[in-house]
């Protein structure tokens, strides 16, 4: 597992937050990107000879559960995200009558 | 060994499935597809030695995620009217008839909306537009003998609207502002 492969994920998602006209699609894209970004540290916590950090009773090498605990708060506060932005867009579209963004600013 | 391979394998489906996304143009295939970037997100998760992180993913992004936004997206094209001309310019209990229904109907099966038509309430129609998500009111003119259609300035639906009733002589579409009455 390399963390340049899931460098090109998170960029895959910045293009796409840049390029999308469609709001959905730009809402899905925020997504990608922090699943992403939650892939690379959990890469660079692990190492290859480590075990899942669960203790028992004998002393083994085990891999650094300190990242692990964070992604999970990650993971919960993407989600919450995710449900605010999608209802501010069904405000939107009642207000501006579009879901594309450059209608709504006026350009065509 | 192995489960480095099967790991890199599995890294380079996921890219695919990203451009796949980010490329395509369909609301549902792109939840679809995010379904399925979570689920083999959440193998490499386990394959990194993160087993809690792995339950959460499998059971947040490919379950509750695409649930979340299906329900939305079904919301989202809703043109809700409220009627309050009495006459049978647009009947709402009894079938779906009248000449500002076929109108309407016309309208929004052209941009692929869901029309909702609601009919009068009791009281002033006071602050329809901004405490709930009402699109357009349908009034009569008690003077003039016009149908008046009231909608948002903002909503660029209404520049369309305007332009599909102007050979129509007694239908008139006027643009409330934000922060205005509705008399």
């Amino acid at each position: 597992m390399n963390p340049i492969l899931s460098f090109i994920v998170v960029l895959i998602g910045v293009y796409g937050l840049a390029t999308s006209k469609n709001i959905i699609k730009s809402i899905i894209c925020i997504n990608i990107t922090q699943t992403a970004v939650v892939l690379i540290f959990l890469n660079l916590g692990s190492f290859n000879f480590g075990d899942i950090p669960i203790i028992t009773d004998e002393v083994i090498p085990m891999v650094d559960p300190l990242p692990q605990a964070l992604m999970i708060t990650t993971i919960i506060i993407g989600t919450t995200i995710t449900a605010l932005a999608l209802m501010l867009s069904i405000k939107t579209f009642h207000y501006y009558g579009t879901l594309d963004w450059k209608e709504m600013m006026g350009r065509e | 060994m192995n489960i480095t391979i099967i790991g890199n394998l599995l890294q380079i489906l996921l890219i695919i499935i990203a451009l796949t996304i980010v490329l395509s143009s369909d609301n549902i295939k792109m939840v679809i597809f995010f379904s399925a970037f979570s689920l083999i997100t959440s193998g490499l998760y386990y394959f990194n030695k993160a087993p809690d992180v792995a339950l959460a993913e499998v059971a947040i992004g490919s379950a509750i995620m695409p649930l979340i936004l299906i329900i939305s997206i079904s919301k989202q094209r809703v043109f809700m009217v409220v009627n309050y001309a009495d006459d049978d310019f647009l009947s709402s209990e009894e079938g779906k008839e009248g000449r500002g229904y076929e109108i309407l109907a016309s309208f929004s099966e052209y941009y692929k909306l869901k029309l909702e038509i609601h009919p009068k309430e009791d009281g002033e129609p006071q602050g329809l537009f901004t405490n709930r998500s009402v699109d357009l009111l349908v009034e009569k003119c008690p003077s003039t003998n016009k149908y008046l259609l009231k909608g948002k300035k903002s909503s660029i639906l209404m520049n369309k609207l305007e332009q599909m009733t102007i050979d129509k002589w007694d239908i008139e579409v006027l643009k409330i502002k934000e922060g205005e009455t509705d008399d």
